[in-house]
């Protein structure tokens, strides 16, 4: 298994440089060239401009400047220099904005997959049904909405009207006013506690599952262990001097994942209710009935199991929805990450810096791939133990 | 229930007392188009220790009659009137928790196609135990369940490291043999074979039928045998009932009936079968298709495609009457039906 | 062009190869091939058609769709006959709809009957007083049915009648939706029985340029290349398609060509001398179109929300669409108005949601008549 997965990093590491230099070759099919761009910016003395435009390495063989731009990006992360926010490095004004879409997309991928599972899961093993009806409706109508309505709809709807969150932003600036905490600082620490809490969740996991035999006792002491790293979280930052701050990060953050989350949600709950009903015609499903396991077992533990195995595959299509979405959702929340860099370096025609945004989206969705290949066969032992 | 019970040791069996009766079992499945008549006025009696198979063709119920003894049919299922009794005990009439602990302890199955038996991500060890959990919770340790399991994979034949294995890691032969040793795990009495070896090979087939047997003798169990194949079924069986259209047609000591089938279906049915052993005679394929059971062909079902038939088969359905030896016939006609002798060349 | 031709004959045989077994076909045996063909065709879409019935999700859809498609023609005849193009034109028409409001002191409670002091004398003249019922050119206007010009939908920020945007920009959608549909099933339907039928290098060269384009995030992509180019809808359609084409839906074909691929009947054909492009050509690909006609209507839906977005973000070089109407809304502050002016943000975006949603049931209505463990018993 480790070779198969050596293989597909290698291959996706190759994808990556094809995908990259196609980028790279849009950039020099563009009507005009980057340094018109750059050194047709009248505010730029003419001595910077020369100096620039060697720095830059314009002057160079395009092949040059090619071979320049690939390794820049693998050896030294370095995607140039942002034309709107000169002086500073594409890469630099990049990691700042990459946490926040980090956290948008993965909290947002994981409520959908969480949610959308459970329904799905509900709704096939009860078949029929009013609910099940309204819920296969609206999952169809969340597939279909038009996102950037939706979102504006949804921010109207509980930012304006029902005024339960802030509209948009990240952060409410009369509160941060001189408050002795930076609003990434604290970000950076919510995140940090974040993961510290998952990979000891996971490692608890590990240890229950080797030392608790029954599966039984397993599920019961896992869900125990889940409730404990929660409260340990919440209690943390409840007695945390920052704890205002953090919670007005979170206060914003909320929103915008639920909306993205939701659209998302409705893929995921109809893939997981089609592959559910595949599931449940099996004949392992019968057996499992025969052996008088009482329903909520045949359904969790057999079933829903199986059922999993294509909705996280799905994750891949979700990847791509929610990197568009996430574009969509900082637009219309003003959510300072990297899709409203990405749009508004787009906008002042910051060819660098957009380029640059897209690369890390490449790489993200490359990672996201990475991640489903391993997810897969995490959970499916016939491609684990083969 | 005490762990002494689920040890593999022979029960005590007393052949002369009914272990499963199915009295007079009706059923039929909704479907958008109507009510289809799947199983009709089946009544057989299953003694302690016996072993006693059913025969027909696809889509003659036979699998219906298997599943409701476990009240496992689908949920478009209706039963209409009938009895199905475990020691004197109407399942029937058990509530959905009650019947639910009775499933693998008292009755349990193995399954048409074992491939597809096994869930792909479970270990096989795991799957036997998560019977033993859930009908000895609190009885066994771990340690004794594992030991329990390891003398079952011995029984049927695994070495006990392959209880770490997950279920595409068997062949098919020792994926059945496994669905054996789970079928045994909680002790039951009885065990509901539905075409135990049809995705096998013809020696495989055999090795399984006969460890079966084997097992049935050494632990004084029961057994269903469900198979569409006659031959198969015939070589591990006591008694043999032959169903058509939802209908058990015959019913008899297996020698009797494989001797000298009284009602024509099975007359016919065994006279399109070869046999090697037996004397050499002309094959006659069966005639004409099974009915359609949304609408049953009045009287008997299966007249349309009988021979024998007259008038009287066409408004009156005949009872399944003994004919002696315990050999029971539903056919008007069946002193008219010839010896299979007669058909020899 | 012969091809498009040899297509439409090449789906008569698949479902011919169907329903050949079928003992009431030897009453055809008489009749020129293409009759037969022509007539097998037909009981097969009235067959498909009858379990297609049955879904009223679909057929919802079905109705759907066909009242968008009946909005797109209704606009070149309202344009014709009652709207006169210096209103209505949904691009450079313009009307300035004059209503009644009372001047109030203060913040106005009700802003569509009510206007503050202030506003009123910078918008009109210095004397007006509090009381006074002034009446005031407004854009965007409330609907209105009355009048010399009514807009039953209101007018936008510039003055622009909504309604006629929205029947405007249908055709656009149905326009768009039918280029990139059309390309990818063109595409990936070739791709994908190409690859599953020959294997090897063809095989693994195309798979891997799909694994390239899923890679790819698409929207970012088609935001990057439409700012960097003119972006006309013919050429978004076709890029959608062609990304579409390559991407995924060939891998998905791919597989149903390979089911395809190992039927005893390609075996037949190839036993019989039939040639590689014969049996790609008649046999794999009719048997692959049923699901490429599933995965055009889920294509329509993809392309038509992927042309909102861009629109939506103002960077295509089209004159009107339902992306660029909520846009313009946007732009000029209007993105948190919400009820109060609803004919902005509304028709437009449910226009974009209902059409799709639409063709995305009708797809999953055909899903259940392509795969029979769909359907409910």
């Amino acid at each position: 298994m480790l070779k198969f997965f050596i293989g597909r990093l290698v291959q996706m590491v190759i994808l990556f440089v094809v995908f990259l230099s196609i980028v790279w070759l849009l950039l020099q099919l563009m009507p005009g060239d980057i340094s018109d761009t750059l050194i047709g910016n009248p505010d730029i003395p003419m001595s910077v401009r020369l100096e620039l435009k060697a720095r830059l390495g314009l002057d160079q063989p395009l092949l040059q400047q090619y071979i320049t731009y690939i390794t820049n990006f693998f050896f030294r992360f370095d995607m140039g220099v942002s034309f709107s926010r000169f002086p500073k490095d594409v890469s630099a004004v990049l990691l700042e904005a990459l946490p926040r879409t980090l956290v948008l997309f993965l909290s947002s991928t994981l409520f959908a997959f969480w949610l959308g599972f459970k329904t799905g899961k509900l709704i096939a093993w009860r078949r029929g049904g009013r609910s099940e009806q309204f819920l296969i409706v609206s999952g169809v109508f969340l597939q279909t909405v038009f996102y950037p309505w939706f979102a504006i709809v949804m921010l109207w709807l509980f930012g304006f009207v029902f005024g339960w969150f802030p509209i948009g932003r990240f952060i409410t600036a009369e509160l941060w006013l001189g408050a002795p905490f930076e609003a990434n600082d604290i970000f950076g620490r919510l995140i940090w506690t974040v993961v510290i809490a998952s990979v000891a969740y996971g490692i608890a996991r590990i240890v229950i599952g080797r030392v608790a035999k029954d599966l039984v006792t397993r599920e019961r002491l896992a869900m125990l262990l889940g409730l404990l790293v929660v409260a340990a979280v919440v209690g943390y930052w409840a007695v945390n001097p920052a704890a205002k701050f953090a919670w007005d990060i979170v206060h914003h953050t909320i929103l915008p994942v639920i909306t993205l989350g939701l659209v998302a949600f409705g893929a995921i709950m109809l893939l997981t209710r089609a592959s559910m009903l595949e599931t449940l015609g099996e004949d392992y499903i019968l057996t499992a009935r025969a052996k008088g396991l009482p329903d909520n077992v045949i359904r969790d533990r057999h079933a829903a199991r199986n059922a999993m195995l294509p909705v996280a595959t799905s994750l891949v299509l979700a990847l791509s929805f929610v990197i568009g979405g996430g574009i969509v959702t900082e637009t219309i929340f003003s959510w300072p990450g990297m899709g409203l860099l990405f749009l508004q370096a787009i906008n002042v025609s910051d060819i660098p810096l957009a380029v640059g945004a897209l690369a890390i989206t490449g790489v993200l969705a490359l990672v996201g791939h990475l991640v489903a290949d391993v997810l897969y066969a995490v959970l499916d032992p016939r491609i684990r133990i083969a | 229930m005490t762990l002494s019970q689920l040890s593999l040791e022979a029960r005590q069996v007393d052949p002369s007392l009914p272990l499963l009766e199915v009295d007079q079992l009706v059923m039929h499945y909704k479907i958008k188009a109507g009510s289809v008549s799947a199983v009709d006025n089946v009544t057989f009696t299953l003694h302690q220790g016996e072993a006693i198979g059913l025969v027909g063709e696809s889509g003659c119920g036979k699998t219906s009659v298997a599943l409701s003894l476990l009240r496992l049919l689908p949920q478009n299922a209706q039963h209409i009137s009938g009895e199905i009794r475990l020691n004197g005990e109407n399942l029937l009439w058990l509530s959905a928790e009650e019947m639910r602990q009775r499933r693998w302890k008292d009755i349990a199955m193995v399954f048409q196609g074992a491939m597809n038996s096994w869930n792909p991500v479970y270990r096989v060890g795991d799957q036997i135990r998560e019977a033993l959990d859930t009908h000895y919770r609190g009885v066994m340790t771990y340690a004794e369940q594992r030991a329990h399991m390891e003398k079952l994979f011995a029984a049927v034949g695994l070495p006990a490291d392959m209880l770490d294995r997950y279920p595409h890691e068997f062949s098919g032969g020792m994926r059945q043999r496994a669905v054996i040793a789970m079928a045994l795990s909680c002790g039951p009495q009885l065990i509901i074979a539905d075409e135990p070896t049809t995705a096998l090979d013809v020696i495989v087939q055999d090795q399984i039928l006969k460890e079966l047997k084997r097992i049935q003798a050494d632990l004084g169990m029961s057994i269903v045998y469900i198979s569409h194949d006659i031959a198969v079924i015939a070589e591990v069986t006591d008694s043999l009932g032959v169903m058509y259209a939802g209908n058990l047609v015959e019913y008899g000591p297996t020698a009797d009936v494989f001797a000298r089938p009284r009602h024509p279906y099975a007359y016919l049915l065994l006279r399109s079968t070869p046999s090697i052993t037996g004397p050499r005679r002309k094959l006659a394929p069966l005639q004409g298709e099974p009915p359609d059971l949304l609408n049953p062909p009045t009287g008997c079902r299966f007249h349309p495609r009988c021979p024998f038939a007259t008038e009287r088969c066409a408004v009156e359905n005949p009872p399944l009457e003994d004919i002696g030896g315990g050999h029971k016939v539903a056919c008007w006609h069946w002193d008219q039906v010839p010896e299979l002798e007669g058909l020899q060349r | 062009m012969t091809t498009t031709k040899d297509q439409g004959a090449d789906h008569g045989a698949a479902t011919g190869a169907v329903a050949a077994g079928s003992p009431a076909s030897d009453a055809f045996a008489h009749q020129p091939l293409w009759k037969v063909r022509l007539a097998l065709w037909r009981r097969s879409l009235g067959k498909t058609w009858g379990l297609f019935r049955e879904n009223k999700m679909g057929m919802f859809g079905l109705g759907l769709i066909l009242l968008f498609a009946c909005m797109a023609i209704a606009h070149p005849i309202l344009m014709a006959t009652v709207w006169d193009p210096k209103i209505y034109d949904p691009v450079t028409g313009y009307s300035a709809v004059e209503l009644q409001f009372v001047i109030v002191e203060g913040e106005p409670t009700d802003p569509s009957t009510q206007i503050s002091l202030q506003e009123a004398r910078l918008r009109l003249n210095p004397t007006v007083k509090v009381g006074q019922t002034v009446t005031i050119p407004v854009q965007p206007a409330p609907p209105s049915l009355k009048g010399p010009n009514p807009h039953l939908l209101g007018t936008d920020p510039q003055g622009r009648d909504i309604l006629s945007q929205l029947l405007y920009s249908t055709r656009a959608a149905f326009f768009l939706g039918a280029v990139a549909a059309l390309t990818t099933v063109l595409i990936a339907t070739t791709v994908g029985s190409i690859a599953a039928y020959f294997g090897g290098f063809i095989d693994g060269s195309l798979m891997r340029l799909s694994d390239l384009i899923l890679l790819m995030p698409l929207l970012p992509v088609l935001i990057l290349v439409s700012a960097l180019f003119e972006i006309n809808m013919v050429m978004l359609g076709l890029m959608i398609g062609v990304l579409g084409g390559f991407g995924g839906v060939a891998i998905v074909l791919k597989a149903q060509a390979l089911s395809v691929k190992v039927k005893s009947y390609i075996d037949a054909a190839r036993v019989a001398g039939g040639t590689h492009w014969h049996i790609v050509l008649r046999h794999i690909i009719p048997n692959v179109l049923p699901l490429s006609f599933l995965y055009m209507m889920f294509g329509v839906t993809e392309a038509i929300a992927i042309e909102a977005t861009l629109s939506f973000f103002g960077l295509l070089n089209v004159p009107m669409t339902w992306g660029i109407m909520i846009n313009t809304a946007q732009n000029n502050g209007y993105l948190l108005s919400g009820t109060s002016y609803w004919w902005l943000l509304f028709p437009a975006g449910l226009a974009v949601t209902f059409l799709c949603f639409g063709f995305f049931l009708v797809g999953r209505g055909m899903d259940e008549v392509i795969n029979p463990r769909l359907r409910a018993r």
